[in-house]
């Protein structure tokens, strides 16, 4: 480690502080509380000194100062209020203005417009002008980005986000001086990853969002900081509700909160893709296949059928005829429970989920060699970053965010071993190219295997590059090694062993919003929650009051095996669509009794008797774990009348088919309750009284479908779980550890892994239901311009 | 004399009888006056129900800047907005309100919405017969509280311009 800077003394507005050398003014200023305003200095952006707003008077210099380019130095006594400050804010503001259009009634930055804050805050107000403004007509550059020339003010904070953040380089700036303008690289529209952080970053209204211009207005909406439901990086993102006739109406999402682990930076998907809720095609209300045809039904009526077949086919066939399929997009608690469900209620140990990485392995080879799992912050943090196979910009666009900022603003080392020429590799210190498929005998090397070298060489990559990278990784303390789902079993192992002795934290990379969730929390026919084996089962039947089906289950291509044998006669499916995960045979689901629940009519859905319409992520409370492990807490949102929660859904039948809800889910029990995430916006005067009883645990009962009593119970089975439930509360996220996972075991089908291969514009169902995503992609395809909403 | 004393109190309150009976009547004719007030009469200060106003060229005022619901004490403006298209242009600016409701039941009438107004699009009219026997009566659509459109548009040809006519201006 590097010493700590020295600290310096300064003196700002007579008060005395110390800073550490180096440090820009206008951070030490922030430091005790004291604000420059500034449009174009950005944190974490290289320097601009555009605006002139941060203008500040520093004794000894003759002018006045840019706070933002200008480093601390001892002894510098500072005044940002003096009457010549406050004067050429002034008329830095009135210069801004003078062709700014006042068209704030219409724009939609208006009402969190930093232009409009500082006019109020600083003056300036009336200008001195007569001539007429400059008028542009507002350019479409993109489906979800329009540009509205007039409005910009030229503080390049979008220019600097879209080259230095991103990568991408896609904005620029044509002419000079006073003509500058903003310009898109392909001459009238963008070619980029439509990431929409220049939009979030504009602090005026001259980029806007296609998807939400003119919608509403900023303070019309509630908003609610919750969890993106696509991949499995965890981004924070913050959605805009407002009440409509179906109940709450998503209108944006975006980062306002930049406290979540993602900071600035959302990407495509966490931006526009939530429009999939209010598609015309989404099933809102239950239906059951009568006569080859789908027929609306009454909730009751499709609960009471459910649960009567299940019961049906429990005591006529047994426990084994039944199969559960669960969701990498449902909570963890809806997870957990739909294990406990398949376990108790139905008694058999028949459930599975769309494995898109070989977790089990993962555990195991973590909890054997004492190593650590990597928090996405840690990605952000770390001297030095091995990335094999996976293509972050693409699959994990915030990942490859954190990477390349630490290259950028830490300096940090990056090795990528991959069989694509990845875009990441304009970061890389080192890239060497294997041949496809080539992962594992990669880790074969590294783990010493000299002789494996050989089948790695290709054009990229001599074996000379390939021990310098050995040698290099062997160096590396601290490093953090992040791969993909190229590497399963036993090479998850090697290469766990090979970097655990440098102090490395890993990442395994699954796809969907809780991939990582699903697997944590046991949807697997082989092993109960936290990995354990059945040998292990019995602090769960503890904590249970029952006793855990023995026999170990069928996977998921097994019971499609048994369905086309005719020994499986039902199925329940969660949030999942195997049929086209898995290329499986839908016409084998004609045979047993098949109910679906989910958004849409989905390849497995239409092979259904009964569908059960589905709350999303955005819907509803509880918690995901992403990819690397960050427990984090979703709020409820939007909200559309006649769907329900998974959690709901599931505790309902189990109440239906006679069983005691009490045992399922452990509310009235524990200390902890839902303080107001699951009651969505508008939740109003009675819900918060509420909220406050349960604070002080006055509250006689809970209810049992809070979500909250279960992650208790999680939190006392998951080793590693037991994290801090106030700052999960709180919004904050908490890394929870696989080391802590005792005698994990691996169910032995790796190639059950099958990756969804989404890229940046497509996410599973969700995605082809996104009326955005699918505009951003006919656009690149055609070229044509295409309206988002 | 307290004979006397009574006789003068009556006899001064009689003669402001007797003067006002020789003075004009201000008592407004309402309900069975003339006009479309049927005899009510207003300062024109008076605050009644809301005119939605038209500009010169019979668009909207109102671009839906939600600023009239947001300077509501009592809440009762609600407002969607959309966006004017070229075929479909309803208002001056860029966005247009698709729906705007007054919900009566709720309005205090104290003017704060046409404060707010940019564009001077919500005003205070002098409609006040709003009494009914549903509530749900007093929820008072757009169309019911918009001005109606200025009688010089389509009066002739300056006004009544063609899409095909507005065409043929733009590309000479």
């Amino acid at each position: 480690m590097a010493d700590a800077p020295k600290l310096v003394n300064i003196t700002v507005n007579g008060k005395k502080t110390t800073a550490p050398a180096g440090t820009l003014l206008i951070e030490a200023c922030k430091q005790i509380g004291i604000e420059v305003p500034s449009f174009c200095y950005y944190p974490g952006l290289s320097l601009q000194g555009a605006c002139r707003m941060c203008l500040v008077e520093i004794e000894k210099m003759p002018k006045l100062q840019t706070a933002c380019t200008t480093p601390v130095a001892e002894g510098m006594v500072v005044n940002t209020e003096s009457e010549k400050v406050v004067q050429s804010r002034k008329a830095m503001l009135e210069i801004v203005l003078a062709n700014h259009p006042l068209d704030c009634p219409v724009c939609d930055a208006g009402g969190e417009c930093e232009l409009q804050d500082m006019t109020y805050t600083y003056g300036a107000a009336e200008s001195k002008f007569i001539d007429i403004k400059s008028h542009r007509d507002e350019q479409q550059w993109s489906p979800v980005v329009f540009f509205d020339r007039p409005r910009c003010i030229l503080c390049y904070r979008c220019v600097r986000v879209c080259g230095e953040g991103m990568d991408v380089w896609a904005l620029g700036v044509q002419n000079r001086g006073q003509g500058s303008v903003i310009a898109p690289n392909k001459q009238d529209h963008l070619e980029c990853e439509e990431c929409g952080m220049c939009i979030d970053i504009c602090p005026v209204g001259a980029l806007t969002s296609g998807s939400y211009r003119y919608k509403t207005r900023p303070w019309e909406m509630n908003h609610v900081g919750t969890v993106c439901t696509h991949c499995g990086d965890g981004c924070l993102t913050t959605v805009g509700v407002r009440r409509s006739d179906t109940g709450m109406e998503i209108v944006r999402c975006d980062n306002r909160d930049k406290s979540g682990i993602n900071g600035d930076f959302l990407c495509v998907k966490g931006r526009y893709a939530f429009d999939f809720a209010a598609n015309q095609e989404r099933i809102t209300q239950p239906l059951i296949k009568r006569d080859g045809k789908f027929v609306p039904a009454t909730w009751t009526q499709a609960i009471e059928l459910v649960a009567d077949k299940f019961k049906q086919v429990v005591q006529k066939d047994g426990p084994q005829a039944i199969g559960v399929i669960g969701s990498n997009r449902t909570t963890n608690e809806e997870n957990y429970l739909l294990q406990k469900f398949a376990r108790l209620v139905l008694g058999t140990n028949n459930i599975d989920h769309h494995r898109t990485a070989d977790f089990p392995a993962f555990a195991k080879a973590i909890s054997e060699n004492k190593a650590r799992t990597a928090s996405m912050r840690d990605v952000f943090e770390a001297p030095a970053v091995l990335l094999i196979g996976n293509d972050p910009t693409e699959q994990h666009p915030l990942l490859a965010w954190q990477i390349r900022n630490n290259v950028r603003l830490h300096r940090s080392k990056f090795y990528i071993v991959n069989s694509q020429a990845i875009k990441l590799r304009r970061q890389a210190t080192q890239f060497v190219q294997i041949p496809t498929g080539a992962e594992a005998r990669f880790v074969d090397f590294l783990s010493g295997n000299d002789a494996a070298a050989g089948t790695l060489t290709q054009a990229g990559a001599s074996n000379e590059n390939l021990s310098q990278l050995r040698d290099a990784l062997k160096g590396e303390q601290n490093l953090v090694v992040i791969f993909g789902s190229e590497l399963r079993g036993a090479d998850i192992s090697a290469l766990v062993k090979f970097a655990a002795p440098q102090n490395a934290k890993f990442i395994c990379l699954g796809d969907y919003a809780n991939s990582r969730g699903a697997a944590d929390m046991g949807l697997f026919p082989d092993l109960l929650p936290g990995y354990a084996t059945f040998a292990g089962a019995a602090r769960y039947q503890q904590e249970w009051g029952a006793d855990v089906p023995a026999l170990v289950g069928m996977d998921l291509k097994q019971m499609f095996g048994a369905a086309r044998d005719g020994k499986l006669k039902a199925l329940y499916v969660v949030g999942s669509n195997p049929v086209s995960r898995y290329a499986l045979d839908p016409f084998v689901l004609q045979a047993p009794f098949v109910v679906v629940q989910d958004m849409f009519m989905t390849e497995t859905a239409i092979a259904a008797d009964v569908i059960l319409p589905a709350a999303f992520a955005y819907e509803k409370s509880g918690t995901f774990t992403s990819t690397c492990g960050d427990l984090q807490m979703l709020r409820k949102a939007g909200d559309v009348v006649s769907v329900k929660s998974d959690f709901e859904i599931v505790v309902r039948i189990a109440e239906k088919m006679g069983y005691d809800v009490r045992k399922l889910v452990p509310f009235g029990k524990g200390l902890r309750a839902d303080m107001g995430q699951s009651r969505g916006a508008q939740s109003g005067e009675a819900d918060r009284h509420s909220v406050w009883l349960q604070a002080r645990g006055l509250e006689p009962k809970v209810s049992p479908f809070d979500p909250l009593a279960t992650l208790d119970e999680i939190q006392r089975l998951i080793p590693g779980y037991d994290v801090s439930q106030i700052n999960l509360v709180s919004g904050n996220d908490e890394h929870t550890q696989l080391v802590q996972i005792q005698n994990a075991s691996i169910p032995s089908h790796p190639e059950l892994v099958v990756p969804s291969n989404d890229t940046l514009f497509t996410s599973g169902t969700l995605g082809r239901y996104s009326t955005v995503l699918n505009s951003v992609m006919e656009r690149r395809a055609t070229g044509k311009e295409v309206a988002a909403d | 004399m307290g004979f006397l004393k009574n006789v003068s109190a009556i006899a001064k309150g009689m003669s402001i009888t007797f003067g006002e009976m020789f003075k004009p009547t201000i008592v407004e004719n309402y309900p069975d006056g003339p006009g479309p007030l049927r005899g009510a009469v207003f300062q024109e200060r008076f605050r009644g129900m809301h005119v939605l106003q038209r500009d010169e060229n019979g668009l909207e005022k109102c671009v839906a800047c939600f600023l009239c619901a947001a300077a509501c004490p009592s809440n009762c403006i609600y407002i969607e907005a959309a966006e004017n298209t070229e075929e479909n242009r309803i208002s001056g600016a860029e966005r247009y309100a698709k729906v705007y409701n007054i919900d009566y039941n709720r309005c205090i009438f104290c003017g704060y919405c046409v404060e707010a107004c940019p564009t001077d699009a919500i005003t205070h009219g002098h409609g006040f017969e709003l009494a009914t026997l549903n509530a749900t009566n007093l929820v008072y659509r757009k169309e019911q509280l918009l001005a109606g459109v200025p009688a010089h548009v389509g009066q002739n040809v300056v006004f009544n311009i063609t899409e095909a006519a507005k065409q043929k201006m733009i590309t000479k």
